[in-house]
């Protein structure tokens, strides 16, 4: 490809669009990776993501927004799950539960419904590169959201993402702190599915949060690292994408992978 | 000193599954009192004071502390202000905390910095909890606790405090919790500990009975 095209690509508009959501998306959800990797609840995207698919086939059934009830009950079903975090065995277990429950839910309101399975998908596995300006949007306060949550509660968090017993006898309300990030990692997650698709969840996430966990010597460090990651690896990525020709979504999670895979080299050195 | 807290347990029962491992222990301890626990591994000491923190169910019984049964989420907060833990076991996961963050967790951080400096831990302010050896690590967690005592707590629980210390640091430690002036509960198999303590309890079977000397 000779440059001419590139600058030619770059000043379409959904390839600006999608360069800003990386962006954003990169710049913030990092964190709740970060968060993800703290709570030790990893599964949780798969889970967010199928309760994310009810909720859509949900607003489908009663004629609301579908996107904006899937948000809503990743939302609520993140506040729900928090209080098990205090079991022993922590929240991993539920996560798998919930997912195949919501599944399966999802696939019964649809055939309820009358709905075609496949409209719901769509709306459930969203492209980078079909990103609406409200979309933009949507994923701006999302991030907002999760960087003043990371400012104001920074020190609480760092002591909980330790060691929740700890965190506790710290007098630190854990119980509505852990709610309070379920929500935000739910909703977020539902964001992110609806906004980039499945795979891009992983990239924007999980991915800068492993390498900064390799990374990083302390909460902050790694949030840093993290955030880092996540807008170099995907606007190099998405660059790849664009000089190559080949679909976004393979490309930025191997982009961002290699990245996260160095960093497990360098945590040997 | 007015502060130290009063601890009164009766009939306590707690559970593992279906297994007692607290079973019906009483035992009241005044304000101000040293009590050693002592008694062989996975008798029930660490369960006990977790359930004080109201970190382990009670099955039976109840645990006062300054005359308050705790029974609503901010009764427990409460309590949990008013003691100061160092706990056996440290971390369930492999996340990584600063040092001087974990200090900034004491009621009072200040003492507790200046407390760390004087057990020769100060230097390592910036490093990782996980970068440290186990005595290292009880060190600051000891620093913290009397920081936490130092704004206010009455009753320190300290659960094996000196199982990863040399010699000069499993004495030094004994003198330190001995100086203070609040209720402490120490599970110990150190009898030099044991011996700066007023009373002796042995745990075996999840029961305990008084054996000071
Ligand atoms: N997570 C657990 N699950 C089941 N049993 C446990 C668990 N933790 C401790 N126990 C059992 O509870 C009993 C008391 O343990 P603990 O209070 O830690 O003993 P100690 O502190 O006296 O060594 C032991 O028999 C131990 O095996
Ligand atoms: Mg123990």
């Amino acid at each position: 490809m000779n440059l001419d095209t590139l600058v030619g690509l770059l000043q379409l508009i959904p390839v600006q669009r999608a360069i800003i959501a990386l962006a954003i998306a990169g710049g913030a959800f990092p964190i709740v990776g970060v968060w993800i990797i703290g709570l030790n609840i990893v599964p949780v995207r798969f889970a967010m993501m199928h309760v994310a698919l009810l909720g859509i086939a949900l607003g489908m059934l009663i004629q609301l927004e579908p996107t904006l009830v899937g948000l809503l009950l990743c939302g609520v079903t993140g506040v729900l799950l928090a209080p098990l975090a205090k079991r022993p065995a922590g929240l991993s277990g539920p996560m798998g539960l919930v997912m195949t429950m919501a599944i399966a839910a999802a696939l019964l309101v649809l055939s309820l419904s009358g709905v075609n399975a496949n409209g719901a998908f769509e709306l459930l596995w969203g492209s980078i590169l079909a990103t609406r300006t409200i979309d933009v949007v949507i994923l701006g306060i999302v991030a907002t959201i999760i960087i003043v949550v990371y400012v104001v509660k920074k020190r609480d968090l760092a002591l909980l993402l330790y060691d929740r017993e700890v965190a506790l006898c710290s007098g630190i309300a854990v119980e509505q702190l852990t709610m309070l990030l379920m929500f935000v990692i739910a909703v977020a997650i539902g964001a992110a599915v609806h906004l980039t698709g499945a795979l891009l969840v992983d990239s924007v996430t999980i991915l800068p949060a492993i390498a900064a966990r390799n990374l990083g010597r302390s909460l902050q460090h790694m949030v840093w690292w993290a955030v880092g990651i996540g807008i170099v690896g995907n606007l190099l990525g998405f660059g790849l994408t664009l000089v190559l020709n080949q679909p976004p979504g393979p490309l930025l999670v191997i982009t961002v992978g290699l990245i996260t895979l160095a960093t497990f080299l360098r945590k040997r050195a | 000193m007015t502060n130290a807290t009063a601890l009164h347990i009766s009939n306590l029962v707690c559970r593992f599954g279906s297994t007692p491992v607290v079973d019906d222990v009483s035992l009241a301890i005044a304000p101000g009192e040293h009590v050693a626990i002592v008694g062989s591994n996975g008798s029930g000491k660490t369960t006990l004071l977790r359930a004080i923190l109201g970190l382990h169910p009670i099955y039976a019984g109840q645990i006062v502390v300054d005359h308050v049964h705790a029974q609503s989420a901010a009764d427990w907060r409460q309590r949990q202000q008013r003691i100061a833990w160092m706990p056996q076991r440290q971390a369930s996961g492999q996340f990584p905390l600063l040092v001087h963050e974990l200090l900034a967790s004491s009621r009072n951080p200040t003492v507790a910095h200046d407390i760390a400096s004087q057990l020769e831990v100060g230097m390592l302010a910036d490093r990782p909890l996980h970068a440290l050896s186990g005595g290292q690590l009880q060190r600051v967690f000891l620093a913290r606790a009397l920081g936490s005592i130092a704004g206010g707590a009455g009753l320190l629980l300290a659960d094996e405090p000196t199982a990863a210390l040399d010699f000069g640091g499993q004495a030094a430690v004994a003198t330190v919790i001995a100086a203070q002036q609040v209720t402490v509960l120490v599970v110990t198999h150190d009898r030099t500990m044991a011996s700066h303590c007023g009373r002796v309890i042995e745990m075996a079977n999840g029961r305990a009975r008084e054996v000071t000397p």
